[in-house]
């Protein structure tokens, strides 16, 4: 039997069953593995991944149950592994017949099936709890949303039902006192749960068209706050091990719904677990978190991930596998680079007040990226300190629009005093719950973080926020955040490009520091900022964000030659004045370098380059020794 | 696979149990097992371990069949006992409860008899479980490996596993139901129902022969007094941070504590458990609701609570031979050093210091009087020489470390602080930085930026190894035995090499003497280093990844292992050598007279010598010290103290006696203007020669001066020659 091509969208667990079925004379077939195989081709397809429809930007409801869909995500947290019947024996109810069935892909089975067969085969997944990319810029989002292929119909079996008891439920909330009518037979913590569940299905009629916003009662667990889109249970069934917390990968997999999943859930609430003691265990919280409404929450059976070096819809998608591989792409882009280099540090720099050197850091560290890690020590890391930022008429909130418009993902902390000693940065595992809490820092990786100083007043920073100025710091120097395990800490590495906008020097480390220095006469200011606001037009916009994207991807070399001078000039440079350089020094010059080139497109680096990047920084210290004469400051 | 014969297998269960003994020193048998069972028949003892060693050195395939079938032959062995327990009885026992009352009726009852050939509903059968009053559990053989929660999977569902981790959730001691007794409203016959599972469907119609021949309904209540409970708590453990792979969360596990296995861990606990892992069975509606999923627990049969500071899974298994040939090969003291912070270019003293100090010296205790093993460094030096990254790198090594910077400390906060309890008003103690590192290493990143009075908290951890507390009525001692790893930067930012080192310091001598070594890494230029170092940064940089060296540096694993292994032996000073390290010391000690240094040399220095070389002696895996071992550890005196007056020498190179005579005669004319009114800038001759005389100086040098002097026109001398006159 061979598939055609919407069979294996619209059907793909038919697809694994013939599979299943026609291996079942043959044991050794490793049908499991053709399975996957048999998607993984079909998706390499031209076009083929465009026509599935996406959990990102198609609403839940409007998704046919059990059909193939694909959704952009991170891997917020891991549940542990559960055990599943991979194998099973039911009852066919039309021929009475036993007959074997496979489990794989499935949450729910038909009744009948015979628990004690000697015939089950157990076999282990895992889920995974997945949220949307944290901080994904908008136009992102669009471009996604806009290149979709798939033909999505409301399901015509589904969304009356739901119609109908969301209009229940409406009923309900209008009513003035719904709590008090349910209390009498419900435990204490269902009220909120089925207030969540009400809130949920009235938000998906009255806004179909549009992202579907969380219901603020039931949590999802969003790292960053005010976010919105679906979560899902993701589970994985291959290579369980391949996956790390925070990555991003596209997932392909087999929509689950099924509201015997949330009957579960309700069932469990309802009836009392004094009897039961292996219920005690599983809190109520629990029980929320690992089984919310399949309504709410769905379901998605892995078969295929494709991991996300990227997440720029612009780039070709085969470039997200490997640059190299689309020569074509690669020598077009590169012969442009310099060219959309210099329109973007004019741009650059008439957004930076004129600052020309300071538009230059700005590319070099929007361009920068922990590319290998040596024990404790991150290399490539770019922090930038961009000092002397203006405080009228908003102007770092300005600038971070535009970076949004630039980047794929980016986020913006304002580190006001509230913000620091409220907000929680750093993810905490909730044992009541079994999960992990998010926090803001648990970011995919290249994602901007834009900390503006600036907003910071006098006062008093308490505990919270001195934990949280610490995992800042953290992050800086080390490119990781120390989760928050109740009994120990555990360092997950991240690689994240932070962005301090600050007036004088900030209190969190960099790795550069550049002070703005404004062309821009003071009277002016208000008007120049009024007009700063421009955009380029769009298919500016559009090389810019390819641009970005493609130079963080390319790769980077350094020749001997070039080496053996770079040292010499390090000896020389050391023997004039000691105190002038030191290796810290060198490891950042040497940064500013690579990411010099790479701007430029060469992809190793030329003595030209390194002469270039000396100069560049040469004319950062100089300008930082005269910004400290002025100030007093120490640096 | 033929069915095994679980009936030969019990008896084989039976004769282990009656024959196993094992001989005392005087070579008499001592019959573990039959002890213990002769407590359980006097209802002295609930629990009973079987240790799988014990079983193993009968017989061995009996072993394997336990782990593998965990479940099937605790019950095996419990019946083995049930049928042997009448033989060991030598007494007639009190009962203890109602229970146990019930028990003994029932036996009676039961002797009194009906008739034998009457044969009954199995129902109505005492049914084993009620009868017993002992637990038995397996205790894994020592030879099984503790797995990781990580590792337990599908495939040892039914084995006997052995994990460890760290208890994070534990519920409240509940009874649970273990034999159901029902007694029927009609004929008053009792039936009974064991449970397995979690739920249980309770019976309702009498099954007795007399309530089903008349068919008169009789209903069946259930008996709390006649029925068993056993207690019943639920764990949950996660495994250890250190097991859990890069960019991973840890994974846990339920456990099940039945009986005496309850109350034993408390949520933060580290506990090895061992157990067998079983899914859970749910019935009725829950089975069809959940679907395809089984959830799965470790039924526990032996609850250990570890020690924080031995809880390490490294230390505990031996290094194998290959790994120990591999460190133990040509040079490994310095590979070992190399491979501390092996991004961290240079430093090889220094590395080596850090080595001793994660190894310790051996702590000595005679007669009461305690000297202290541990060893405490001092790191000093310019801003940006990779001190805190070395901190920061020991505090991940070290399997037990408290990393906190001195400007975020206060001395409260390292010592112990006094707590009022917010729940119960109580006053508690709450351990600080350094209690929480005993037996550790604690870092102090900015010593230099603690505030004194909290830096003297520190001085009685550095030597006596204990904090002392006498606070709102709370008078204790608390163990602090950590080795204390300070860095500080300069006074002035950065070393000041015309300064002396007390002026750069700016510590207490008090406490500078309680660090064995203090180690000034400055930052020199110096063409060579620099090129090496150019050429380290930039081949990172190149080549992605660390410069091949002459070794490849061991993983941070294997280290810890090897050093848990190391910290083992106790090394002792030989006799012989006990001289030479007197005579070392007194050489020292002159030498330190002559050339009047400014570090400390005292006694303190001569433990310190002695703690390195027990400490390269535990690193070489030596019973007891060897030459060598002191002469590397006066070595690494030396260089510490070389590290420090590196620059000093440099300039009193350059100094003559002359240029001496000079500062002398000028220091003399400030302090005339200062002390007595005098006039600025002029010295009496006499006064200024004695002096110099006093300093060292002979007459001669001094006029020779004096005339070098005159002649580069700094001073004048008046024709009497009495008088010095600054120009």
């Amino acid at each position: 039997m061979m598939p055609s091509t919407q069979d294996w969208i619209n059907d793909p667990l038919g697809v694994v069953e013939g599979m299943f079925a026609a291996s079942q004379n043959n044991p050794n077939s490793g049908w499991e593995a053709k399975a996957v195989e048999f998607f993984k081709d079909h998706l390499k397809e031209k076009d083929a991944h465009a026509w599935v429809p996406s959990l990102n930007d198609v609403p839940l409801h409007y998704l046919k149950p059990n059909s193939l869909v694909k959704f952009r995500c991170l891997i917020q947290d891991m549940f542990d592994p559960e055990f599943y019947m991979g194998v099973y024996e039911a009852v066919d109810p039309a021929t009475k017949a036993k007959v074997l069935r496979c489990g794989k892909y499935k949450d729910v089975t038909e009744c009948g099936v015979d628990f004690n067969s000697r015939n089950t085969v157990t076999a282990e997944r895992q889920t995974f709890y997945c949220v949307p990319i944290p901080g994904e810029s908008p136009w992102v989002k669009e471009s996604y949303a806009g290149s979709s292929q798939a033909r999505v119909v409301p399901s015509t079996s589904y969304a009356p039902t739901r119609q109908k008891r969301s209009y229940e439920e409406d009923e309900d909330d209008m009513d003035t006192q719904p709590q008090k009518q349910r209390e009498p037979h419900a435990g204490p913590q269902v009220p909120s749960e089925h207030h969540g569940n009400g809130d949920c299905k009235r938000r998906e009629t009255e806004a179909p068209s549009s992202q579907a916003a969380p219901a603020s009662h039931l949590d999802l667990n969003f790292p960053l706050p005010g976010e919105k889109g679906p979560s899902c249970l993701l589970k994985v069934y291959e290579d369980r091990d391949g996956f790390k917390l925070n990555d991003t990968v596209e997932v392909f997999g087999i929509l689950s719904v099924s509201p015997a999943l949330s009957a579960l859930a309700d069932e469990k609430d309802a009836s009392s677990s004094l009897l039961d003691p292996a219920d005690g265990m599983e809190t109520a919280e629990e029980q929320r978190v690992h089984s919310p409404p399949a309504s709410l929450v769905p379901r998605l059976h892995m078969l295929y991930a494709k991991p996300l070096a990227h997440n720029n819809p612009l780039l070709p998608a085969a470039a997200a596998a490997a640059l190299e591989d689309n020569s074509a792409f690669l020598s077009s882009t590169l012969s442009e680079m310099a060219a959309v280099r210099a329109e973007l540090l004019t741009y650059f720099t008439h957004i930076l007040l004129g600052d020309a050197l300071a538009a230059e850091y700005l590319i070099l560290h929007l361009i920068s990226n922990v590319y290998t890690r040596r024990d404790v020590l991150p290399l490539g890391k770019f922090t930038l300190n961009l000092s002397g930022c203006p405080t009228v008429s908003s102007y770092t909130e300005r600038f971070y629009q535009i970076i949004q418009q630039l980047v794929p993902s980016s986020y913006y902390l304002g580190m006001t005093l509230q913000n620091m000693n409220q907000m929680r940065l750093v993810p905490k595992k909730d044992y009541v719950a079994n999960r992990l809490v998010s926090g803001a820092l648990q970011l995919a990786r290249n994602t901007s973080l834009f900390l503006d100083e600036s907003q910071l007043e006098q006062g008093q920073l308490d505990t919270t926020g001195v934990r949280n100025v610490t995992a800042l710091g953290n992050l800086i120097s080390w490119q990781k955040v120390d989760y928050d395990f109740n009994y120990h800490q555990m360092e997950f590495p991240c690689n994240i490009n932070v962005l301090i906008a600050s007036e004088g020097r900030s209190l969190l480390p960099s790795d550069c520091r550049i002070h703005l220095q404004s062309q821009v006469a003071p009277p002016d200011m208000d008007e120049y900022l009024g007009s700063i606001r421009m955009h380029p037009q769009a298919s500016q916009l559009n090389k810019f964000r390819m641009y970005l994207s493609v130079a963080r991807l390319l790769d980077y070399s350094i020749s001997d030659e070039v080496t053996k001078s770079v040292e010499d000039d390090f000896v020389d440079m050391r023997k004039d004045d000691p105190q002038s350089i030191s290796a810290e020094d060198l490891h950042r010059m040497l940064v500013v370098a690579r990411l010099l080139s790479l701007s430029l497109g060469q992809t190793s680096l030329s003595r030209d380059c390194w002469l270039r990047a000396k100069h560049v920084e040469m004319l950062r210290r100089s300008r930082m020794e005269q910004h400290k004469c002025v100030n007093g400051n120490e640096p | 696979m033929a069915r095994k014969d679980y009936a030969a297998e019990k008896d084989k269960c039976k004769r282990f149990l009656q024959e196993f003994y094992s001989e005392d020193d005087n070579g008499k048998k001592v019959f573990k097992y039959g002890a213990q069972l002769v407590s359980l028949a006097h209802r002295e003892q609930v629990p009973i371990f079987v240790e799988l060693d014990d079983v193993a050195e009968e017989d061995p395939e009996l072993v394997e069949s336990v782990c593998e079938n965990a479940k099937r032959y605790t019950g095996l062995f419990a019946d083995a006992i049930h049928e042997l327990l009448p033989e060991y009885k030598e007494r007639d026992i009190v009962a203890k409860d109602s229970l146990d009352v019930y028990i003994e009726h029932r036996l009676m009852m039961e002797q009194r008899g009906r008739d034998p050939a009457d044969t009954r509903d199995t129902r109505n059968q005492y049914p084993p479980e009620l009868m017993r009053r002992f637990e038995l559990y397996f205790k894994a053989p020592t030879t099984a490996k503790p797995k990781v929660v990580r590792d337990v999977r599908a495939d040892s569902i039914g084995n006997l596993v052995n994990v460890r981790g760290i208890v994070t959730r534990a519920t409240e001691v509940k009874p649970m139901m273990a034999v159901a007794t029902y007694t029927c409203d009609q004929c008053g016959a009792e039936t009974y129902q064991p449970i397995q599972s979690p739920t249980f469907m309770p019976l309702v119609m009498c099954p007795s022969q007399e309530c089903v021949t008349n068919k008169s309904g009789g209903r069946l209540y259930l008996q709390t007094r006649g029925s068993k409970f056993v207690k019943f708590q639920e764990l949950r453990i996660q495994e250890h941070s250190d097991q859990v792979p890069v960019g991973n969360i840890p994974r846990s596990m339920s456990i099940y504590a039945r009986g005496e296995n309850t109350r034993l861990a408390q949520p933060g606990d580290h506990v090895a458990i061992t157990g067998v892992f079983l899914p859970l069975l749910r019935t009725g509606f829950k089975q069809a609701t959940q679907g395809l999923l089984s959830e799965t627990y470790l039924e526990a049969h032996n609850i250990t609570l570890m020690n924080k500071s031995d809880d390490d899974e490294l230390g505990n298994d031996d290094l194998t031979d290959e790994e120990l040939r591999d460190i133990t090969e040509e040079g490994f003291y310095e590979k070992l050093a190399g491979s501390i912070a092996p991004e961290i270019y240079g430093h090889e003293d220094v590395k080596k210091a850090l080595l001793l100090l994660l190894v310790g010296g051996v702590q000595q205790a005679p007669k009461g009087m305690k000297i202290r093993g541990t060893i405490n460094i001092c790191l000093m030096g310019d801003p940006g020489v990779a001190k805190s990254q070395l901190l920061s790198y020991i505090d991940r090594l070290a399997p037990r470390s408290q990393y906190t910077t001195g400007r975020g400390s206060s001395g409260v906060g390292l010592t112990a602080a006094v707590m009022r309890d917010p729940v119960t008003g109580e006053m508690t103690l709450e351990g600080g930085a350094l209690v929480l590192a005993d037996q550790g290493v604690c870092c102090i990143d900015e010593f230099d930026k603690m505030a004194d009075a909290d830096r003297t908290a520190i001085h009685e951890v550095m030597e006596q190894q204990t904090i002392s507390i006498a606070k709102a009525g709370i008078m204790t001692s608390l163990n602090a035995r950590c080795s204390i790893l300070a860095a500080a930067n300069p006074a002035y930012g950065r070393y000041n090499p015309r300064k002396s080192i007390e002026q750069n310091i700016q510590l207490p001598a008090a406490l500078l003497s309680r660090f064995d070594l203090l180690w000034l890494i400055q930052d020199k230029p110096d063409a060579d280093s620099d090129l090496r170092l150019a050429q380290h940064i930039t081949y990172v940089h190149q080549h992605l990844h660390q410069p091949p060296t002459h070794f490849t540096p061991i993983d941070m694993k294997l280290m810890r292992r090897y050093i848990a292994v190391c910290k083992k032996r106790q090394p002792v000073v030989p006799e012989a050598l006990a001289d030479y390290i007197t005579a070392a010391y007194v050489e020292m000690r002159k030498e330190a007279r002559v050339s009047k240094d400014t570090t400390f040399t005292s006694a303190r220095t001569l433990l310190s010598i002695l703690r390195l070389s027990t400490a390269l002696a535990r690193l070489r895996m030596m019973e007891s010290v060897e030459k060598e071992d002191i002469n590397e550890a006066m070595r690494l005196m030396e260089m510490s103290k070389d590290s420090l007056q590196a620059d000093k020498s440099s300039a009193t190179r350059a100094q003559r006696p002359a240029d001496v005579i000079f500062s002398l005669v000028r220091e003399l004319s400030t302090e005339g203007v200062a002390g007595r009114g005098g006039a600025g800038g002029v010295v009496r001759m006499a006064e200024a020669e004695q002096r110099c005389v006093t300093r060292g100086f002979t007459p001669a040098q001094f006029q020779e001066a004096l005339e070098e002097y005159e002649e580069l026109n700094v001073w004048q001398v008046n024709q009497a020659r009495s008088r010095i006159t600054f120009v």
